[in-house]
């Protein structure tokens, strides 16, 4: 990073840091699960399930973006891929895909543009709707949902590593993928319907039990969903190969002369980074009722690396709070069509300032008034301040 | 098995210019050799010859046996061999305890780390280190901040913590105050003997303070090779010298 940072996560060990880190961390789970027994308005409460699976595309930019260095501008690819794949079992699902006069589920807009005299069925009624058959079962749409994503970042992260490519270039190369799969996917109207996306889906059916979008069961499912990602990045940051990933970053040359194979490293965290921004696409579409070319709007990818800024990409919590609040915010504002226009403008200025004044946003700043309250407190420098030997 | 590195007719070539050419010289386990030279004699080259960064055009270079010629950096780094920068290279956002445990990790894989806590030996082998080099009041603080000598110590231990076996100093003492030039030599006299070293420096006090056996090299030939006293008087060496403005 060509920004100095003076700080990063495990910088700061003292023990009073640790606890209020953890705190933190508690608030919000606390906050996120108790969030339906003060919001009994369903629509709110399916709006912040958006919101939170947003926070989750924090995470995953936070762990690629500033614990392993890579600037990906293209998560949405992964995002859009984990949205796709279980949109098109819940399409399956729907009412409109059961009433085509089969037997066996075909999606409606595959009717409208079948050629005179096909037959409906998913093996033939155009030349590529065979790929849909698996998708019959949900379970096969929300697997593909994560293992897609982790593929196809696999083989690219793969590629890109290997070669030794790093910092702006890769940020260029994620950036150009995002812009030809939505094209692709536009392309390939027959079987993705194109620019309208697939819309008019069925429910998440786990056990016989449909997960409306406006029940409070299904913000449940999206909030533990979170709280799981979380503890999970937040252990995987935690472990030694998350402290060697991190020593990738500031200096891979040294790591490599440590005896770490630096890609390998690279590899992995960005791998599954991809996969948590599948699985947020997952939760979307049960969200959400759609899955849209719109998330692989380069726009859209772009956002996530500002909500992961704003709320700080060094902190997984951090890059998760920042990107609730801008969206909260957002949504608010944007109830005006005046402000609706100025919050791109906004938003970009206060990219801009965070970028330049303050690379550790809000998670930064919350842990430099800690460290000031705790110098204060001891009355000693507390960088410098020896620690004993443990 | 005596002989630690053996680096046989050692030669890369840069688009027709030979920064190091038909170098050939055995260092025993155990041994400090210095590497002497005017600028441009190809010391810092040979360094990323050995250690893999550059790749060679002719010649080999064995590790204890092995024949390390050419392989990546981190499969050289496994085999044993450190290395340290002419320019301080450490981990400049991490603390100094977490430099040493990045560089403690006896595992590389990733897999392997997927745990949180390290191995008793690797934290012991940190606590040694932090004796050695006394950091232990800035273990908290982030190497970035770290004085310059500081930096280099934390750097050395680094390589100490790596457990490499033969270890490679480019210049170690660059831009240092005479303490800690002072503070430099006894550590590394401290790993005399445990480790095999191989340093590059212009210093000659400090030369004079740890040198056992000196390889002068000269427009990336070997040039010379022995014992101070033989080295100070060899006639060809001073020639060597004379023309960048004699050995300091
Ligand atoms: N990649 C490269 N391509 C072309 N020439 C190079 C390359 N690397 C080094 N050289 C040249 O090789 C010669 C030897 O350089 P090297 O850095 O090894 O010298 P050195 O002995 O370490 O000198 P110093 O004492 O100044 O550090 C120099 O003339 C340098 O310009
Ligand atoms: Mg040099």
């Amino acid at each position: 990073m060509s920004i100095e940072d003076t700080s990063t996560p495990t910088s700061s060990s003292s023990r009073l840091q640790r606890y209020a880190d953890w705190a933190v961390y508690a608030v919000f789970i606390v906050i996120i699960l108790g969030a339906p027994m003060v919001i009994d308005d369903v629509f709110w409460l399916n709006r912040i399930s958006k919101y939170l699976v947003f926070g989750m595309l924090g995470i995953a930019i936070a762990l690629s973006w500033g614990y392993a260095g890579i600037l990906n501008l293209g998560q949405g690819l992964f995002f859009g891929l984990g949205a796709y794949m279980t949109a098109m079992s819940l399409k399956l699902m729907s009412a409109t895909s059961l009433q085509q006069g089969s037997d066996k589920p075909v999606p409606d807009f595959m009717l409208w543009n079948a050629e005179p005299g096909a037959v409906t069925d998913l093996c033939c009624i155009n030349k590529g709707s065979f790929l849909w058959i698996p998708f019959q079962s949900q379970w096969f749409g929300m697997a593909m949902s994560i293992v897609i994503p982790l593929i196809v970042a696999f083989v690219l992260s793969s590629s890109i590593f290997r070669l030794r490519v790093s910092g702006v270039y890769v940020a260029i190369i994620t950036l150009a993928l995002v812009l030809l799969v939505r094209l692709l996917l536009i392309d390939a109207q027959p079987i993705t319907n194109g620019f309208n996306g697939l819309t008019d889906l069925g429910w998440l059916t786990i056990g016989g039990f449909e997960f409306d979008p406006y029940m409070v069961e299904t913000y449940y499912v999206v909030a533990i969903s979170l709280t799981v990602v979380l503890l999970l990045g937040r252990w995987l940051v935690s472990t030694r190969a998350g402290l060697i990933l991190q020593s990738t970053r500031d200096d891979p040359t040294r790591a490599r002369y440590l005896g770490y194979d630096v890609a390998a490293y690279q590899i992995f965290f960005f791998t599954i980074s991809a996969g948590i921004a599948g699985f947020a696409g997952l939760l979307y579409v049960v969200a959400a009722e759609f899955a849209s070319p719109s998330f692989m709007d380069i726009g859209f990818s772009i956002s996530m690396v500002v909500w992961a800024a704003v709320g700080g990409r060094n902190s997984l919590i951090g890059a998760c709070i920042g990107a609730i609040l801008i969206n909260t915010v957002e949504a608010t504002v944007s109830e005006t069509e005046i402000f609706k226009e100025a919050w791109k403008l906004i938003i970009g200025g206060v990219f801009v300032l965070v970028v330049l004044y303050m690379p550790n946003g809000l998670a930064g700043i919350a842990r430099d008034l800690l460290a000031r309250f705790e110098r204060r407190r001891k009355g000693a420098p507390a960088e410098t301040a020896p620690k004993a030997a443990e | 098995m005596n002989e630690a590195l053996t680096i046989d007719g050692l030669t890369v070539d840069f688009g027709g210019f030979k920064a190091v050419d038909g170098f050939t010289t055995v260092v025993q386990k155990g041994e400090l050799r210095v590497i002497l030279g005017p600028n441009g004699a190809g010391k810092t080259t040979l360094m990323d010859l050995v250690s893999g960064k550059t790749a060679s055009t002719q010649g080999t270079v064995h590790l204890f046996g092995e024949n390390i010629t050419n392989r990546p950096e981190h499969i050289i780094a496994r085999h044993g061999i450190g290395r340290k920068f002419q320019i301080p290279s450490v981990f400049r956002d991490l603390t100094v305890r977490q430099n040493l445990e990045v560089a403690a990790s006896g595992e590389p894989g990733v897999f392997r780390n997927l745990r949180l806590h390290m191995a008793a030996e690797d934290r012991a082998r940190v606590e040694d280190v932090i004796a050695l080099t006394r950091l232990e009041p800035v273990l908290g603080t982030i190497a970035g901040e770290l004085s310059h000598g500081q930096m280099q110590w934390l750097e050395l231990g680094m390589l100490i913590t790596q457990q490499a076996k033969v270890i490679l100093l480019d210049e170690p003492t660059a831009g240092m105050t005479h303490a800690e030039t002072f503070r430099t030599a006894e550590i590394i006299n401290e790993m005399k003997g445990s480790h095999t070293i191989l340093v590059v420096e212009h210093d000659m006090a400090f030369v004079r303070k740890i040198a056992e056996r000196i390889t002068v090299m000269h427009m990336g030939k070997l040039l010379a090779e022995g014992p101070m006293e033989k080295i100070e008087t060899d006639p060809k060496v001073r020639e060597a010298y004379l023309g960048s403005g004699g050995i300091h």
